[in-house]
């Protein structure tokens, strides 16, 4: 589920004052304290603050990696015979050397 | 780990440095906005939409949008970048700050004299000008300045190496034994693979355009200039790209919520850029008449094993981002998408580079294949091309990697999130429109470097759309990247004179999932790697370099060129080496 990111610099200070450098709030904190006082200004960099879980590297499996790769190679690949089948060759002689 | 304090802010713990870093990204954002201010100026000139220079002007503001923005902008930014990661990951300051600001004078005093010497270039009587175009090679000369120029803001970046370099050897004595940090292994490798590199466009700018600009030798060798700028002409890309990498794989998954997906591959893969990037340059030079075929297919081949960092960076700043939605509850193939903080300015601009860096990696497979190169060469499609790489994965992730480092060294909160956020998808579909247009208009056949692609009895011809519609979206393209520009230069403006804040930004970087500690310890072994670099570049470059000489009349030309052969250039090398064999033998015996 998508944080709103514009209220977690609000959320982070709240956090970060109340478990003084324990684990972040978690989800249902943080979506409170953003609908409830919406904040005058936020700062960059605070997703760490929406984190609901931390996964290690053995509970990680980049699946959704995999899936965006091969859609990209898929475009790559069809992109590229495209260029040189269709735009390439289909345009007559070109004189190599 | 998530919330973990980095020790205070980076401004109070390092003032010295970000004082520096300061001054760096000041000059950078001075030269983005008046080279984006040039680009919009010829994106409407040449589409014929608004014509406000004389278009033999057009020649000036281009050289000074390519070099204040391809040079100046880029080299200054990732200087301050560097000087930060440097600093923050051996976690202590510069050896001497004032050596960091004689780098800082000596690269902004190189860069103000380049600059005065293509601005002359409209003020018809001043006899000073430098429309050479980024590409400053001959038989197009520049006045004096502008190599001057040129050569002091080289050797401000070697300076500026040398300040990390002892900052690490400072670090090393009190640290024998462990791994280099990450961040200071990416600076170092960037900077080696940058001396490597800049010595070509040292020897050609002090040897042969100096001189030649300054009346003391009459003629230069022309292919041996060009050949030399692109020796250096490529791996300066990767001296734009690697900064921002170092910002992918160590700032991004921090901004996604995640963390690093394995430290070793960065390593990895900056250590395949130190090797790859300089034995390449020839793949520029596909259409020169002057280089023998062989050479050109080494080139490529090189270039075509380059594509694998690229790729091994896609799959683990891509895993690392993952890693931070599926920490932010993300779920499914896809939909971890959606659980990403896009409406952060930093993460948003840097994940929209990305993906428009993956289209650049299209385009450019093309240029780089040697046959299908003919079909662009040249054509609008090359500039199509590099707005993708230089101009978006490069300078959208150092906009938005701006609005999460300045207020480290400044102290101050971004003036605007919202504003922000505005800013980075203006330039992401502002690119859109005028990428995507160069490249169809490229394969129609229509030329770069022209201030006027009209042309009289003669019609473009695209297969979907037409030319007019092609030449709006580049002009309504290069009007929104200047708004965005604006927007930007607006927003850091105000952020730097904000109140200071006790907590300007979440600065903290988290530990990778998978640390180096498990791999092998030679990663590290700099001097190896230098070596091997080294030797790569000997072997791509020596027979091309002595066929050049030979066939182009020597060092300093004056001859007529023949066409090149592989045999030529061995020739060459067998004679000196022969001569220089006897010669030792002469003085043994």
């Amino acid at each position: 589920m998508a944080v709103d990111s514009t209220a977690e610099g609000a959320a982070s200070s709240a956090a970060r004052t109340s478990t003084d450098g324990g684990v972040p709030a978690n989800a249902d904190s943080q979506g409170d304290s953003g609908q409830a006082d919406p904040p005058v200004d936020s700062i960059v960099g605070t997703a760490d603050d929406g984190i609901v879980r931390e996964l290690g590297h053995d509970d990680f499996d980049p699946v959704g990696t995999l899936v965006l790769v091969l859609i990209y190679m898929a475009i790559l690949i069809g992109m590229w015979v495209f260029m040189y089948f269709v735009e390439f060759l289909g345009r007559g002689l070109t004189v190599v050397g | 780990m998530a919330t973990a304090s980095g020790g205070g802010e980076f401004v109070d713990k390092f003032p010295d440095e970000a004082a520096v870093i300061k001054a760096s990204f000041l000059i950078a954002f001075v030269s983005l906005g008046i080279g984006a201010f040039f680009g919009l100026v010829q994106a409407l000139h040449r589409t014929n939409v608004l014509r406000v220079i004389d278009s033999a002007d057009y020649y000036t503001m281009l050289t000074g949008h390519g070099v204040l923005l391809a040079i100046v902008f880029t080299i200054f930014f990732l200087c301050g970048v560097f000087h930060w990661a440097v600093a923050r990951s051996l976690d202590r300051p510069a050896e001497s700050a004032l050596f960091s600001w004689a780098w800082v004078g000596l690269m902004t005093t190189g860069a103000v004299l380049a600059t005065i010497a293509i601005l002359g270039g409209f003020v018809p009587n001043l006899g000073m000008s430098a429309d050479v175009l980024f590409t400053f090679y001959a038989p197009l000369q520049a006045h004096p300045v502008f190599y001057i120029g040129l050569a002091m803001f080289i050797v401000g970046t070697w300076l500026s190496g040398a300040d990390w370099f002892l900052s690490y050897r400072a670090w090393r004595q009190d640290h024998p034994d462990e791994r280099i940090p990450l961040q200071t292994f990416m600076v170092l490798t960037t900077m080696i693979m940058w001396y490597i590199s800049t010595l070509g466009v040292a020897v050609s700018v002090v040897f042969f355009l100096i001189p030649w600009s300054l009346g003391l030798i009459e003629s230069v060798n022309p292919l041996l200039t060009r050949t030399l700028f692109w020796y250096f002409g490529h791996p300066i890309v990767y001296f734009w790209l690697m900064p921002a990498y170092l910002l992918w794989y160590t700032v991004l998954p921090k901004l996604a919520g995640g963390r690093l997906f394995s430290d070793p591959l960065a390593r990895v893969v900056f250590l395949l850029f130190l090797l790859l990037s300089t034995p390449v340059g020839i793949h520029h030079q596909y259409l020169d008449p002057g280089i023998a075929e062989g050479f050109k297919f080494i080139a490529m081949t090189n270039t075509m094993f380059l594509l694998l960092p690229s790729l091994l960076t896609a799959f683990t700043v891509v895993a690392s981002v993952e890693h931070g939605a599926r920490q932010r509850g993300g779920k499914g193939y896809l939909r971890w998408l959606g659980a990403l903080p896009w409406r952060d300015p930093a993460f948003t601009g840097m994940a929209l580079a990305g993906a428009m860096f993956a289209a650049g990696g299209f385009s450019g497979m093309i240029n780089a294949g040697m046959n299908i190169n003919y079909l662009i060469h040249n054509t609008l499609w090359v500039p199509g091309h590099f707005h993708l790489t230089v101009g978006t994965a490069v300078a959208l992730t150092m906009m938005a990697g701006s609005y999460w480092l300045v207020p480290q060294v400044t102290g101050t909160k971004l003036y605007s999130r919202p504003i922000g956020l505005l800013q980075v998808i203006m330039w992401f579909v502002g690119m859109v429109f005028m990428s995507n247009a160069m490249h169809r208009a490229g394969l129609a056949g229509i030329p770069r470097r022209t201030a006027e692609p009209q042309y009289q009895n003669f019609e473009f011809l695209t297969p979907i759309g037409s030319i007019f519609e092609l030449r709006v979206q580049i002009a309504l393209g290069g009007t929104l990247l200047f708004l965005s520009v604006v927007l930007f230069l607006f927003n850091i403006l105000l952020t730097s004179l904000g109140e200071e804040s006790d907590r300007p930004v979440d600065s903290h970087l988290p530990e990778p999932l998978s640390g180096p500690e498990g791999s092998p310890r030679i990663l590290d072994n700099l001097a190896m790697w230098t070596g091997i670099a080294a030797v790569l570049v000997v072997l791509a470059y020596t027979l091309p370099l002595a066929g050049i000489i030979q066939n182009g009349g020597g060092l300093f030309g004056g001859g007529l060129p023949v066409p090149a052969t592989v045999s030529a250039g061995f020739d060459l090398v067998l004679t000196t080496v022969t001569s220089a064999f006897n010669t030792l033998w002469g003085v043994v015996a």
